[in-house]
């Protein structure tokens, strides 16, 4: 018996597929990026690398020195305390900022009312922390007749400037940061409404309480995001610049308790014009970067939890 | 319904886009056929910005064939600018130069010698006052301002506390006696004012202090000028003020550089350069304030006193056909009364001496104050002072952290001095 097979019905087209010229017009509407990125960002980051193993003062042409200014790192005090400076900052500002931003998340996500007020609010000191406005604002709150002070008069306390102080100085500054935590909250938050509400319901009639919700449901289900913040800010952390610039007038005092790496990297360029120092030392916290993200990523294993693990 | 095609939008956009960019060269190079465009780079505040940008247009209405590009910034903001400007070879035609780098622009050929251009009037000069601007015996930058260490006072508190501040001629005009009215008065007045700001860190002071020890703040060979016991005798001075309630603490006054509108009704007196008090009294416009000059020291050498002026250049890479243009509008920056008059004289007193005693009709009495205090210095004997040397440019800085690590008793006085001079030698050497 003759069978006929019957060809399965194809989903008609709407347009042929014309590979080269639809490649062709992508092209040109990539090219403003790809001039962008090539003359920009991929350029100068090569150029940086060259400079980094050259002498070269920005006013004559570069000298190849070989591994100098790397070298010459060893015996930089004001390197060394750059990097003591930085990494006490992100050390203490990401955990208290994701912290602080999980907490008011975790807030807000109670369906309070006027919750769009209050995102709005707690977001705006991200856009304004690093602005001249909030340098002031700081000098207002933490100088010698500063609120802060004022307020600790009030029981006794006197205190000088705390920006002045270098014991405090990079305090206040951990602080600012903080208080910009309006970034990280809107990502947990957009990372709590993507957690089953059925998990709760099934918790409570299990006879969980708040805590125990938080910590074995909350927590193990927002761990991506903790940990997308937690890259995002420690990256961040690392190259926090205009704050310090403002707050300490560029000099990174008092005493150079306010040095940041990045800050650092900016006196040698543009007020030492040892800009090959600057990009060798620009490399060595590119590299700090990537290996500090890097082991982010290999203890992410072990607390990260993904839907599909 | 005629649809384009997204090949021939792409093609009439760029048809376009060529045909307005073609349109809009043409019109420039009509436009600059007519006109001479002169770049003029400078710094300073927002009020400077605006006086300079009236004198501007006032020039550009008497020369209709010269067109002023006004590049203004902010201090570090200039130094930043200039910093990439100068590799790319597109520096403003005439410009300011930053106390710190007129040697380090000078070892990189960047002043186009002025020697070179006839059209800059300089006739108001004598022969001793140019040999004066001269760097390593050439023309090649021009001063436009003067100014000079003082000592500053605000007399309406002196008088009101009963206190007569000695004249600068005054036998008793001495460092220590400052010192004992500062203290005196910190103790005595009913306002609880204290007799100075924490002025450690003000420069010219300090250079005047190096040179009535008989040291110099740079040398002719471009390194250091200064010991570790003159710079220790400075920060001890400062000190003794500061822990006898004299001088006001960096905390109080917000860091080394005391902010004078935080300051200013706070202390009787400040030290500092000359043209200070234009801007600074204008803060206060209720007080009357007074200049003298530094306090002497015994045994003090002949020849101490030094007046500091701020430079503008000509751009070395300028093109030939510009170099008349900006001579006329360097003429008009250092040579018109009516010029500085518009712009003010919060940079110093005209150094031209005819402009000079011109303004003296038009001067505010802070003006009047500052004038006249310049004129007796300018009269004064002088030994010659040099410019700051490539690598000089973080002094001031390493100065601050040292008064830091003094006032915060991170580090004794001898060892900070020590250190500033150590860390200032090694970016000099560096540089070298």
């Amino acid at each position: 018996m003759a069978t006929t097979v019957e060809k399965t019905p194809q989903p008609e087209t709407r347009q042929r597929y014309r590979p080269e010229r639809q490649d062709g017009v992508a092209h040109v509407f990539m090219t403003p990026w790809l001039l962008g990125f090539v003359l920009i960002t991929a350029l100068p980051l090569f150029a940086s690398l060259y400079l980094a193993f050259t002498d070269y003062d920005i006013l004559s042409p570069p000298e190849f020195i070989g591994f100098e200014n790397f070298t010459r790192m060893v015996d930089d005090d004001r390197f060394w305390s750059a990097i003591s400076v930085t990494l006490r900052y992100v050390v203490f500002s990401v955990p208290l900022q994701l912290g602080f931003a999980l907490l008011l998340a975790v807030l807000l996500d109670r369906g309070l009312s006027g919750l769009a007020f209050y995102r709005g609010g707690y977001y705006l000191p991200s856009l304004l922390g690093t602005s001249v406005a909030v340098a002031v604002l700081w000098r207002q709150l933490f100088g010698h007749d500063g609120l802060v002070n004022l307020a600790l008069g009030q029981f006794g306390i006197e205190m000088d400037s705390w920006l002045q102080n270098p014991d405090t100085a990079l305090s206040t500054l951990i602080i600012l940061n903080v208080w910009t935590f309006g970034s990280p909250m809107v990502i947990f938050l957009a990372g709590l409404r993507q957690i089953p509400y059925d998990l709760y319901e099934a918790a409570r009639v299990d006879g969980a309480g708040l805590l125990r919700q938080f910590f074995n449901i909350t927590i193990p289900l927002l761990t991506p995001i903790i940990f997308f913040n937690l890259i995002l800010q420690t990256i961040g952390a690392f190259q926090t610049f205009n704050q310090a610039y403002i707050i300490s007038g560029g000099t990174g005092g008092p005493v150079d308790s306010t040095l940041f790496y990045t800050l650092y990297i900016y006196r040698q360029a543009f007020l030492s014009y040892d800009m090959g120092y600057a990009s060798a030392l620009a490399w060595v916290l590119m590299l700090a970067i990537a290996l500090v993200t890097a082991i982010h990523f290999l203890l992410s294993r072990y607390w990260v939890f993904y839907g599909d693990d | 319904m005629y649809r384009t095609s997204r090949r021939g939008l792409i093609k009439s956009t760029a048809a376009l886009t060529l045909g307005a960019a073609a349109l809009n060269r043409s019109v420039s190079h009509s436009s600059a056929q007519e006109k001479t465009t002169i770049r003029y780079g400078w710094w300073g505040g927002a009020e400077r910005q605006a006086n300079y940008t009236r004198a501007l247009e006032a020039f550009e209405a008497q020369n209709p064939d010269i067109d002023v590009e006004p590049e203004p910034a902010e201090y570090a903001a200039f130094q930043e600018r200039m910093t990439t400007q100068i590799p790319a070879g597109n520096v403003a035609e005439l410009f300011w130069i930053a106390s710190p780098q007129v040697l380090t622009y000078a070892a990189n050929d960047l002043y186009r010698p002025l020697d070179t251009v006839p059209t800059l009037d300089l006739s108001d000069y004598d022969a001793a006052l140019l040999d004066s601007f001269r760097l390593s015996g050439n023309l090649n930058t021009m001063p436009f301002a003067i100014f000079a260490p003082v000592f500053r006072f605000n007399e309406t508190f002196a008088t009101e506390a009963g206190l007569t501040v000695p004249d600068a001629s005054s036998p008793d005009w001495t460092w220590d006696a400052l010192a004992q009215l500062l203290i005196d008065y910190s103790a005595n007045n009913p306002s609880g004012r204290r007799g100075t700001a924490y002025n450690a860190h003000a420069d010219l002071p300090f250079e005047a202090w190096l040179r009535q020890r008989g040291e110099q703040l740079w040398t002719e060979e471009g390194t250091a000028g200064f010991t570790v016991d003159s710079v220790a005798a400075w920060f001890d001075w400062w000190e003794n003020l500061r822990r006898a309630g004299a001088a006001l603490s960096l905390s109080e006054q917000d860091g080394p550089s005391a902010d004078w509108q935080l300051i200013g009704d706070t202390v009787l007196a400040n030290m500092g350069n000359s043209n200070h008090i234009v801007d600074d009294s204008r803060s206060f416009p209720d007080y009357t304030f007074r200049q003298r000059a530094m306090p002497l020291m015994p045994g003090a050498p002949e020849g101490h006193k030094y007046l500091y002026t701020p430079r503008i250049a000509m751009y070395q890479g300028i093109e030939e056909n510009k170099v008349e243009a900006a001579a006329r509008l360097m003429n008009y920056n250092v040579n018109n009364t009516e010029f500085v008059r518009t712009t003010g004289m919060s940079l110093g007193a005209p150094v031209n001496p005819r402009v000079r005693q011109e303004m003296l009709a038009f001067a505010s009495p802070a003006e009047t104050e500052m004038l006249t205090f310049v004129e007796a210095e300018t009269a004064a004997t002088r030994n010659p002072r040099f410019e700051a040397p490539p690598g000089s440019n973080t002094w001031r800085d390493v100065m601050a952290l040292a008064i830091e690590e003094i006032a915060n008793e991170q580090s004794t006085v001898m060892e900070a001095a020590q250190r500033m001079i150590d860390d200032i030698n090694a970016e000099i050497e560096r540089a070298r």
